[in-house]
């Protein structure tokens, strides 16, 4: 058994968790040394513990020779053995205490940040904004490597159906966050490896839940510079006008089943899911309500779609929170005329 | 002795026994008859729940599957949840082992009060309804926890998941009063605290539990179906709740709630450890002591939950602390079982098998808790798969596993009859091992990042999900052995006598099943229950039963 727990031990202390899970932010590494120093520990007492039940029940097991009533040692205790497992315990679990005690820290300890922006979940989308950037950025989260973030995470109140508690999550950082409503809870990190890595919502927050991830970007100074000043551009600029009669249908109807069919049925407008069925959205005499009475026509639907919409139905999302382009909204309108009775 | 001049009244001068089928069989007074309502009750509510959990692995098998809508999905595992907690473990620890064994070991007739054992068990039943039925109004979606605000703006029936947990609780409550009036009240004289059987113990503790804490359950519930039905807002962050409150309180039930689901397993092991060892259990004060050390220190954890919720530091340090400093009650119990084991005649009989399967995943599971812990680590770790792992190996392989391997060890006293042995050690293998394949892999998916509670994930997580639904599926099919074995032994099962395994505690000392008013005479007790090899501690005891071997 020792000679098992000595391999497992070894196991631990050389397998190449940054192989699988990489580390790429400043608090990763320490975590990681915190998990190899449990798992370090845990080896000898789940060798040992199994290991003694497998033995006892062998070695100590009744033979055809042993009679009916034979019984084992009488014996009910033994002070010392007691003694050490409890001290032995006791005294890991200080010390993982203390060294728990001194990463937490780096989470929630105030330091020197070049970057202070805020993160803000919404049902199933994470929004971000950037100080000195009008407008916010969705899903697609850029950082400058090796520069300390200090991150503002909430979730939406605006309205009361959006506002649910999402969670900010980026396993390559073991960085994360609830995105509580009516809370803002800043935390720390220093990405520290360019690349792409995923951010995952863990909080059940309805329908889009499983669908609810980004992608957050640590790149070099420069080419975070780039980007932040063409997104600068572009909040200058106005916004992007919908070309709709060159739309196409079966890139559209790819798009719907991607992004649209979470909440919406290609079906009659009773058929809901979080919003209407949009199967005769252009005839159907109950769908005028959603452009202020009047019957729609594919311009009201397309404005929908790039400005988002708040009121009796529900609320949806804007074009760049769902991540389509001027000519995805044509293609979905060129789709939606398809469905048309 | 006058207490003991009353108790040995004949039962003659007591009560009539009842004649009519409902009296007997429907709305009995018998804590044995309530046993077992509980076990076939939370029986079905497990096969039903376990059914919804295949079902989940089904549609979890690919990344991208549609065995099940999203919706559907995220209310199987909702209600999965919920009835496995509610409807199957506590009922059932409590309930049903509680009541069939716990009065027979203090030498009782029966519950201290038969009336609200009855009223407490049909609660059960309507409760199940309300659960399973919320399906027709729209089941609840956002996990057992229910957390609001997404908890509020759920369809209607996740009011009817109010109202069940609501009727579990005031159940739940009302045993634990019960059995603790009973516990501190009934013992057959000379049952001094430290002569009481282990699982009485932990069964006094698992009563302590649910009475203080399960009103706070009922609190949080109550303050939610106000709010979704009248809309008072006490979490709605919007009109000026707070959501964080619900998790409070909702954890200060459910940590404790965690101990009720394990405190009786670890009284079912201490029984059968010693049994089937044949010698005195290792340490007596050290678990019974330990067993109350973690009831109360349960009440002091629970904010361990919510280390990513927000909480200030000099909030999470004292709860970590708290956390890690369980886990030294814990060892002191697994040691001493471990112990138990040494220098004794091993007889590995199918309750000690679901006993080492206990002692192995159990402390797997007490690991990883500990692993949970750590805040920096938990911040990592919270609301992946390695939770639901982690969940699985403390209430699967530790309730679960103990659950089995107490009706194992007492279907002979409730029936009187044996079951098959060959087919005892087919369900414990096939279960072990396909529990093994099941929920280890999900700590590797749920470190290297799949989130829980999702119906479709990134596909590189895809050859593991299949591996685990698979596996899923056998340990679901190992259940099937069991039920073939139990139908089995009702037909036609070798009959047991009073003591098949040879053991020393009350409940053993009287006819297999027991008579009505279970004892002619309470027995008057000498001394504590594990002394194997010395003479039996119990005075009148009729002679027949005193002559304790084991069958095999």
């Amino acid at each position: 058994m020792g000679v098992i727990s000595a391999l497992g031990m070894w196991g631990v202390v050389v397998f190449p968790i940054d192989h699988f899970l990489k580390e790429a932010a400043q608090p990763a590494g320490d975590i990681d040394w915190l998990f190899r120093f449990m798992s370090f520990f845990s080896v000898p007492i789940l060798v040992y513990v199994n290991g003694f039940l497998i033995y006892f029940a062998i070695r100590y097991r009744k033979r055809p020779a042993d009679s009916m009533e034979a019984v084992g040692s009488p014996i009910h205790d033994h002070h010392a053995l007691e003694a050490w497992w409890t001290a032995i315990p006791a005294v890991l679990m200080l010390a993982l205490g203390l060294l728990s005690y001194r990463v937490l820290p780096e989470y929630y300890g105030a330091q020197a940040s070049t970057v202070t922006m805020e993160a803000i979940g919404h049902k199933w989308d994470f929004e971000f904004r950037y100080p000195g950037l009008k407008q916010s950025v969705y899903n697609d989260l850029y950082l400058p490597v090796n520069v300390p973030v200090t991150m503002d995470i909430t979730s939406s109140e605006v309205k009361e159906e959006d506002a649910v508690i999402h969670s900010f999550w980026v396993p390559e950082f073991r960085v994360k966050q609830d995105m509580v409503p009516g809370m803002v809870v800043p935390i720390h990190f220093t990405p520290d490896v360019v690349g792409t890595y995923r951010i995952i919502c863990t909080e059940f927050c309805g329908l889009g839940h499983s669908d609810m991830w980004g992608k957050v970007h640590v790149v070099s100074q420069s080419d975070f510079d780039a980007w932040f000043s063409k997104q600068q551009h572009q909040a200058a600029s106005a916004g992007p006008s919908v070309q709709l009669n060159h739309g196409d249908a079966a890139a559209g109807q790819a798009l719907f089943q991607q992004k649209c069919s979470t909440c919406h049925n290609a079906a009659p407008f009773d058929q809901k899911k979080v919003g209407p069925g949009l199967a005769d959205l252009f005839d159907d005499p109950k769908h005028p309500m959603l452009v202020d009475g009047k019957k729609a026509d594919p311009a009201d639907a397309a404005a929908i779609l790039e400005k988002g919409y708040s009121g009796v139905m529900g609320t949806m999302p804007n074009m760049q929170a769902n991540g389509l382009s001027p000519a995805d909204i044509a293609n979905l309108i060129a789709y939606l005329q398809t469905l048309r009775k | 002795m006058a207490v003991a001049d009353v108790a040995h009244a004949p039962i003659g001068h007591i009560h009539p026994p009842p004649e009519t089928f409902v009296q007997k069989y429907v709305f009995s007074f018998d804590h044995k008859v309530i046993a077992v309502q509980y076990f076939i009750t939370t029986g079905l509510f497990f096969v039903l729940a376990g059914l919804l959990a295949e079902l989940m692995r089904a549609q979890l098998a690919g990344p991208n599957n549609h065995v099940l809508s999203v919706t559907t999905y995220n209310e199987a595992y909702t209600v999965h949840g919920s009835a496995m907690v509610w409807l199957v473990i506590i009922p059932v620890l409590t309930g049903a082992f509680g009541n069939l064994v716990m009065p027979l070991q203090i030498g009782a007739r029966d519950v201290a009060f038969p009336w609200l054992n009855m009223f407490s068990f049909w609660l059960l039943p309507p409760a199940g309804i309300f659960l399973f039925g919320s399906f027709l109004l729209g089941a609840p979606e956002a996990g057992w926890t229910e957390y609001p605000p997404i908890s509020l703006q759920e369809p209607a029936g996740t009011s009817m998941w109010c109202v069940a947990i609501f009727l579990i609780g005031v159940s739940s409550t009302i045993t634990g009063i019960n059995f603790l009036v009973t516990i501190i009240k009934m013992r057959a004289p000379g049952m001094t605290w430290t002569r009481m059987p282990l699982f009485v113990w932990a069964t006094a503790v698992t009563a302590f539990l649910s009475f203080i804490a399960t009103a706070n359950l009922s609190a949080a519930l109550a303050a939610l179906f106000i709010e979704r039905v009248f809309n008072v807002p006490f979490y709605d962050p919007s009109r000026g709740g707070s959501p964080v409150v619900w998790q409070h309180v909702f954890w200060f039930y459910s940590h404790p709630a965690v101990y009720i689901m394990i405190l009786p397993a670890f009284g079912i092991v201490s029984e059968i450890i010693p049994t089937f060892a044949r010698r005195p259990i290792f340490g007596y004060k050290a678990i019974a002591y330990s067993s109350t050390a973690i009831g109360l220190m349960s009440f002091m954890v629970w904010a361990h939950h919510m280390f990513t919720s927000g909480l200030a530091q000099w909030v999470q340090l004292p709860f970590m602390a708290l956390t890690m400093l369980i886990a030294v009650p814990t060892g002191i119990k697994v040691f001493s079982w471990v112990a138990t084991l040494w220098a004794g005649k091993i007889r590995l009989a199918s309750p000690l098998l679901f006993v080492l399967g206990f002692l192995s995943t159990f402390t797997f599971g007490g690991i990883t808790g500990i692993f949970l812990a750590s805040v920096p680590v938990d911040i990592h770790e919270h609301a992946t798969y390695f939770v639901v792992a982690h969940l699985h190996y403390v209430l699967f392989g530790g309730s679960i596993f103990g659950i089995f391997a107490g009706l194992y060890f007492w279907w002979p006293k409730m029936t009187g009859r044996m079951l098959d042995e060959r087919l005892a050690k087919l369900h414990f293998w096939l279960m072990f091992v396909s529990f093994n394949a099941t929920f280890l892999p999900m700590h590797w998916i749920g470190l290297f990042g799949m989130p829980r509670r999702v119906a479709t994930y990134d596909p590189i997580y895809g050859e593991t999900n299949l591996f685990i639904s698979i596996s899923a599926f056998v340990l679901g099919a190992s259940f099937i052995v069991f039920a073939y074995n139990a139908l089995k032994s009702a037909m036609n099962g070798e009959a047991s006598g009073p003591n098949p395994w040879g053991a020393r505690t009350l409940e053993w000392m009287i006819p297999s099943p027991p008579p009505y008013y279970n004892f002619d005479r309470i027995p008057i007790v000498l001394a504590g229950p594990y002394d194997y090899g010395q003479p039996l501690p119990y005075r009148d005891v009729p002679p027949e039963y005193l002559t304790a071997r084991p069958l095999h």
